[in-house]
């Protein structure tokens, strides 16, 4: 396998815990990775290879105009690595909306698909997860976009979870077909087509509420990605709160941290499958190429299961199952 | 110039350009280039937002870098390039 080319300038922790989960990555997992970066900044990087970058995307920089100006940068670097055939993907934690442009304009879009979309996973407690798309790509959305998301989602259910024939929903307000905005109810006619689910191999299972997103009912979930990357950001809060307060009723008193130690081992399981540096990062489905997106505060343990993801992407060629599913 | 580097090209005509910025904004936007008029106002006629006006540009850079060394289209310019005609008449008067 070529290496996954690594971001590592990009993320709040940059560089320190993007090397260090590069190493780790490369020496645990036995993944050939390569750094893109300012070599003189990355500090000890062990044995891996460095493609020189002078620029970097800051976090807050304006996309698409950064990407046209800073042509040194360390994602436009990564992205054209993949392109040139230097790579086979890439993992950044950098600016969200900087690594789409990046792998849009240097890897190029997959035919048929008019926007790449973020799918991201949502940890399902004792199951496997349910993918999110889109979770923050396009704000605005065309009804026949969500059919390609949905297309894009079954693709990546199956590749990364195994999941054979993934049921797909549209979220929604309400379960019944009429609910919804005029925006949804127009996708959730495109979506009734049976054509998309049959070429997909995937089951279209009508509209889901933002209350299932988290269960067992449901394996993909299509929706514009204002609501997508709402729902995402109040999942994340919201796990989190439940956490701390968990934590803090834990701390009452001496019979509850006993308790509490009780649990601990049970506790810890349930933590690690919620954390998000569990989840492996996102992936920009519809480019030419695996593209992880990994969170802006990602350590280095996010930064190894992110590679991980990368590698077993490339690895049963999901983009050439997307390609084929984005013009059957 | 040495003779083995430099290549006499043709002067590139208003009407290459159009079919240029034609090609490639029908490859974006996955429509067929017949059905996109000079007049069309990328955003209204077409639904091409800035990330397929990008798209655009960089198109065309990459088509012209070679027939126009350092042909390039300024960021700053990219706001009041409104319609397909604003796009070709801007490159006309780039490439001079």
């Amino acid at each position: 396998m070529l290496p996954i080319a690594v971001d590592a300038m990009g993320g709040d922790h940059a560089p320190g815990e993007i090397v260090a989960g590069a190493r780790r990555a490369a020496e645990e997992l036995g993944v050939p990775v390569v750094l893109v970066g300012r070599s003189a900044e990355l500090g000890d990087t062990g044995a891996l290879p460095v493609i020189e970058a002078s620029e970097v995307i800051a976090m807050d920089a304006e996309p698409g105009s950064s990407v046209r100006r800073m042509k040194d940068s360390s994602l436009v670097r990564a992205a054209e690595a993949v392109r040139d055939g230097q790579a086979s993907a890439m993992v950044s934690a950098g600016n969200t909306g900087a690594t789409m442009a990046s792998a849009l304009l240097r890897m190029g879009r997959i035919k048929g698909i008019n926007r790449p979309a973020i799918a991201t996973p949502i940890p399902v407690p004792g199951s496997t997860p349910t993918t999110l798309l889109d979770a923050g790509a396009n704000a605005e959305c065309k009804p026949d976009w969500l059919v390609e998301f949905a297309r894009m989602g079954a693709v990546y259910a199956r590749d990364r979870f195994g999941i054979q024939r993934p049921r797909v929903g549209l979220l929604s307000i309400g379960e019944e077909a009429g609910k919804g905005s005029p925006f949804v109810k127009e996708c959730f006619a495109a979506l009734s087509d049976p054509a998309w689910a049959a070429a997909s191999d995937s089951e279209w299972i009508g509209n889901v509420e933002g209350r299932d997103v988290m269960t067992d009912e449901v394996d993909v979930i299509v929706t514009d990605g204002f609501t997508g990357n709402v729902t995402l950001k109040t999942l994340e809060g919201a796990m989190r709160a439940l956490i701390g307060r968990l934590l803090v009723a834990i701390d009452t008193d001496d019979d509850t941290r006993a308790a509490g130690a009780a649990l601990a081992p049970a506790l810890d399981t349930m933590v690690a499958e919620l954390h998000p540096d569990s989840v492996g990062g996102a992936l920009l489905l519809g480019v030419k190429g695996v593209c992880v997106i990994s969170h802006g505060s990602s350590s280095a343990d996010a930064m190894v299961n992110a590679i991980r993801v990368a590698a077993e992407m490339v690895e049963v060629n999901m983009v050439d199952h997307l390609t084929a599913a984005a013009i059957d | 110039m040495p003779a083995e580097t430099h290549v006499e090209q043709n002067p590139i005509g208003r009407d290459e350009i159009v079919a240029l910025v034609k090609d490639r904004l029908a490859e974006i936007l996955e429509i067929e280039p017949t059905g996109i008029k000079e007049g069309d106002a990328f955003a209204e006629d077409l639904d091409a937002d800035s990330l397929a006006l990008i798209e655009l540009v960089e198109g065309i850079e990459e088509e012209l870098a070679e027939r126009s060394v350092g042909f390039r289209i300024e960021d700053e310019d990219l706001e009041d390039l409104r319609t397909v005609r604003d796009a070709v008449d801007y490159v006309v008067a780039k490439l001079g």
